[in-house]
């Protein structure tokens, strides 16, 4: 029973981890834009989905013009992106210049007849079902759909923080057998002193106030009277 | 204001970090000295405890320990190269 639920809290832990990364990491797709727009928005529950209030785009508390780039996949589905500035904190990508970024997609855009393929970096989900969009990143014209991008950013994230994480545990190992272990060990071996002398003590009847504190005096160093 | 408050934290976030670094470091530092006087004790350098304290402080001054301010820097750093390979055209 216990072991279920340490289990279950690891994956759910794993999942979160894994459903985190990878809505903050980059991700490129290879598409061709159709249309760039602004339209006024409205976030609401999905506000953790949009940039916060203190990035550019801002304009009311909940209400703001929020530019779109619509794109068709090389398979004939569409997707839409929101080109929004970061703002300072999550996801750190510091992007403020979503007024250049738009008007780049907008001189790549391209009918089906004459396709001009674009690589657009971005990150996050589109959820039509609570009007979430990825935000664009970074556009850049490609020769084709079968261009392969390598993902040198995905790379080097992920190597540092795995780097991070060998790093967390090397330093609590340091502390567990530098600092933890040692004091346990004195621990033990004061109670064991404890038990030894329990009997003598009571017979002294010094009384339990007196035989903690000199208990508590041999974690300070200070010897048994 | 913003920019402020995004410092504030992350000073505090960082000095954390650095603390915990710091007592890191200090940590197997202190240990290499041990197990140093424990392989092949000095000559004449009887007190253990006196020959660590003085490759302690011999390390306090060192270039190493200095290093940790790089937990500081490094970030800082490659904030400003995100924003400028970000936002260049």
């Amino acid at each position: 029973m216990w072991r279920y639920v340490k289990w279950g809290l690891r994956i759910v832990v794993a999942l979160a981890v894994l459903l985190f990364l990878h809505y903050s990491l980059p991700q490129h797709d290879i598409v061709r834009i159709t249309e760039t727009y602004n339209r006024i928005t409205t976030v609401g529950a999905n506000a953790i989905f949009y940039a916060s209030p203190d990035a550019g785009t801002a304009e009311g508390i909940n209400t703001r013009d929020i530019r779109f780039v619509a794109t068709a996949r090389p398979n004939g589905k569409v997707i839409v992106y929101r080109n929004e500035d970061t703002g300072l904190i999550w996801p750190p990508y510091f992007k403020y210049d979503s007024s250049n970024l738009q008007a780049e997609a907008s001189n790549l855009r391209s009918d089906s007849a004459n396709p001009q393929w674009v690589s657009v970096t971005h990150y996050g989900w589109r959820i039509p079902f609570f009007s979430v969009y990825p935000n664009a990143v970074a556009v850049k014209a490609v020769d084709g759909p079968e261009v392969r991008i390598i993902p040198w950013v995905n790379i080097v994230v992920l190597t540092l923080l795995l780097l991070a994480a060998l790093m967390v545990r090397r330093m609590w190992l340091q502390l567990r057998e530098r600092m933890i272990d040692p004091v346990a060990q004195d621990l033990g071996e004061a109670w064991d002193e404890v038990e030894n002398r329990g009997e003598t003590a009571a017979r002294k009847a010094r009384g339990l106030l007196g035989r903690l504190r000199d208990w508590l005096g041999t974690f300070a160093g200070r010897p048994r009277r | 204001m913003a920019l402020l408050r995004v410092l504030v934290f992350a000073f505090i976030g960082l000095s954390v970090v650095y603390w915990l670094m710091a007592i890191y470091a200090r940590s197997t530092e202190r240990e290499r000295l041990e197990k140093k006087w424990d392989a092949a004790p000095p000559e004449g350098d009887a007190d253990r405890d006196a020959f660590v304290a003085a490759g302690m402080a011999v390390y306090e001054k060192s270039l190493r320990r200095k290093l940790i301010w790089l937990v500081y820097v490094v970030p800082l750093a490659v904030v400003a190269v995100i924003i400028y390979i970000v936002n260049a055209q």
